[in-house]
């Protein structure tokens, strides 16, 4: 790792929670900063395997009435920065070794921010109860809120990223040697997480509701995957076999299954006439309300003239 | 009586710079004790100026009035903004206790159907697509992601003007139809679990007992009842395990980090 890809990663990292905030751009997904980091550190799959994993891992896990999240993309930014600069380090490994706990521990920090902020809005309070009130000091304040908020993501990558490196290579000879059994089991770790994933994001759908498209969702996709993987297979063995053999097969493609999905959500919105009903009613008693507030409206300036 | 209203008309100026500032600003402020309070202020503060006049009473009454505790989905917030200009607009200071209970009663619903929406749903759609498109070393699903993303910015900047022309009806207006969308999302999301589960959960079974002199492939006996039951089965395991008390996400992870850390090492699972 080199000075300047240090710099972009933390740059990054201090970017990443403000797009977050703002337009949400999804580049600061876990998924999205696998993609950046991977561009940074020059190993686009990496960044691509972890990314995906991580965003996985907290697919159900919502911003819920402002409380903090693990904090997937800052773990993806480190892991991806040392699975493709220390030797030994598998993305796998490195998803359950370091991006998993980073995420864990990142929730302290953006309590600490959501605390710092706090001072700013006690200042505009302070502000407001002037005299004389200086708007512009106002509407600075509420924009110093960044600082604390981008801190608290790009000083500890900064850190784990300048001081680091040793400490992982140390833990990654551990892994690949001593500690071989631990490296095993982290592996698998990092293939399971994304399980947790989803059954939070089930707690939050309403599963016993749609259970039927759960297992419909389920079944369709297992069995499409076992008889793609099958033939991929097949096809390598007999291409190996075979010089003549020269067609690919490709894996399941997860936009055609998605597409199945968009069928059954149409058809089922299709199927709530009672409720399409109730809805067109209520637009049609609300057109009336309006037009009676219309009719306020020019009561008013009637009145004014 | 009339004369003490203000006489201000929102211009598409105002609506420019109040969407600019929603989209940039509106959660920068965000802290423990009144969490969207400045930024709701922050929003607005340009067309308070204006409505009221600099260094009058009332600016200063309802600038405090906007900065006590607000919090909202920042996809939806510009809606309440709408309706809350449409009434300081015609009523002025008059209209303040209106104001402060359109405020109260309506972040509430519209954090729910924005979290459910856009926290929650949205993400999974998209990123359950980015995810496994990832997997594989493919980019393009971030890219679409990012595309639905920026089309969800133009909604978020339409839906003010939309708001502060319909004012307060639009509340009952939205509440059935957008249910009824809900509805059907949520089984386009539950649909996807499914497909996730089955495919982006690389595990198995290697463990192979010898009981006399037969050996017992566990994960082929399992893949003829059907296959990926192992993943199903831990989703359903965290799902139970989600449910106890005291149980939160970060916990969950932890958890089965270690189960699973113990279970791969000692050659119970193994990554496909």
């Amino acid at each position: 790792m080199v000075w300047w890809q240090i710099l972009l990663l933390t740059i990054y990292a201090g970017l990443e929670i403000l797009d977050e905030l703002q337009i949400y751009s999804s580049l600061n997904t876990p998924v999205g900063a696998g993609l950046i980091a991977g561009i940074i550190m020059g190993d686009l799959q990496t960044g691509l395997i972890i990314g995906a994993s991580m965003q996985l891992m907290v697919l159900g896990v919502g911003t819920f009435g402002g409380a903090s999240k693990i904090d997937a993309t800052t773990g993806t930014v480190l892991a991806t920065a040392f699975s493709t600069s220390v030797r030994g380090m598998s993305p796998q490994t490195a998803i359950s070794s370091i991006a998993v706990p980073v995420a864990a521990i990142m929730v302290e920090l953006d309590v600490l921010a959501r605390f710092a902020n706090t001072y700013f809005a006690h200042r505009i309070d302070h502000l407001i109860d002037q005299d004389k009130i200086n708007y512009s000091a106002v509407e600075r304040n509420v924009l110093y809120g960044a600082i604390p908020w981008s801190l608290s993501r790009a000083v500890p990558v900064f850190i784990a990223l300048a001081f680091g490196r040793g400490l992982v290579q140390t833990i990654a000879n551990a892994l690949n040697g001593d500690l071989m059994w631990l490296g095993t089991g982290l592996t698998v770790a990092g293939a399971t997480l994304p399980a947790v994933g989803f059954a939070i994001l089930l707690r939050y759908l309403p599963v016993k509701k749609h259970i039927a498209y759960l297992i419909l969702g389920f079944t369709i996709t297992t069995l499409f995957s076992v008889i793609f993987s099958n033939i991929q297979a097949l096809g390598a063995g007999v291409a190996a076999a075979n010089k003549s053999f020269t067609a690919t097969f490709n894996g399941l493609p997860m936009l055609a299954i998605a597409m199945i999905g968009l069928a059954l959500a149409i058809l089922h919105y299709k199927s709530i006439p009672i409720n399409k009903a109730a809805a067109k009613n209520v637009v049609a008693s609300s057109d009336n309300a309006s037009s009676k507030i219309d009719d306020n409206k020019g009561e008013i300036t009637d009145d004014e003239l | 009586m009339t004369n003490s209203k203000p006489k201000y008309q929102l211009t598409d100026k105002d609506f420019k710079q109040i969407n600019r500032r929603s989209l940039f600003g509106f959660q920068l402020g965000w802290n423990y004790e009144r969490m969207q309070n400045s930024g709701y202020l922050y929003t607005i503060l340009p067309q308070l100026r204006k409505i009221y006049g600099d260094d009058s009473p009332e600016l200063k009454e309802m600038m405090k009035t906007h900065m006590q505790f607000f919090n909202t989905s920042n996809f939806f917030n510009t809606i309440v903004t709408g309706i809350d200009l449409a009434v300081e607009e015609n009523e002025g200071i008059e209209g303040k206790d209106t104001v402060t209970s359109l405020k109260v009663g309506l972040m509430g619903p519209f954090a729910a159907i924005g979290d459910s929406i856009f926290a929650s749903l949205v993400p999974t759609i998209f990123g359950a697509l980015a995810a496994s498109m990832a997997a594989q070393g493919n980019p393009i699903g971030v890219v679409i992601w990012v595309i639905a993303s920026l089309l969800i910015c133009v909604f978020r900047w339409k839906q003010l003007h939309f708001a502060y022309d319909k004012g307060v009806s639009l509340v009952t207006d939205m509440r059935d139809s957008l249910n009824a969308l809900t509805d059907s999302a949520t089984v386009l999301g539950v649909f996807m679990v499914g497909a996730l589960v089955a495919t982006m959960v690389n595990i198995k079974f290697a463990w192979v007992p010898q009981i006399g002199k037969v050996t017992m492939n566990v994960q082929n006996n399992l893949d003829m009842i059907i296959p990926k039951l192992l993943p199903a089965a831990v989703v359903a395991f965290v799902y139970w395990l989600l449910g106890k008390k005291g149980m939160t996400s970060t916990k969950a992870i932890l958890i089965v980090l270690v189960l699973c850390v113990i279970l791969g090492g000692i050659g119970v699972i193994a990554k496909i």
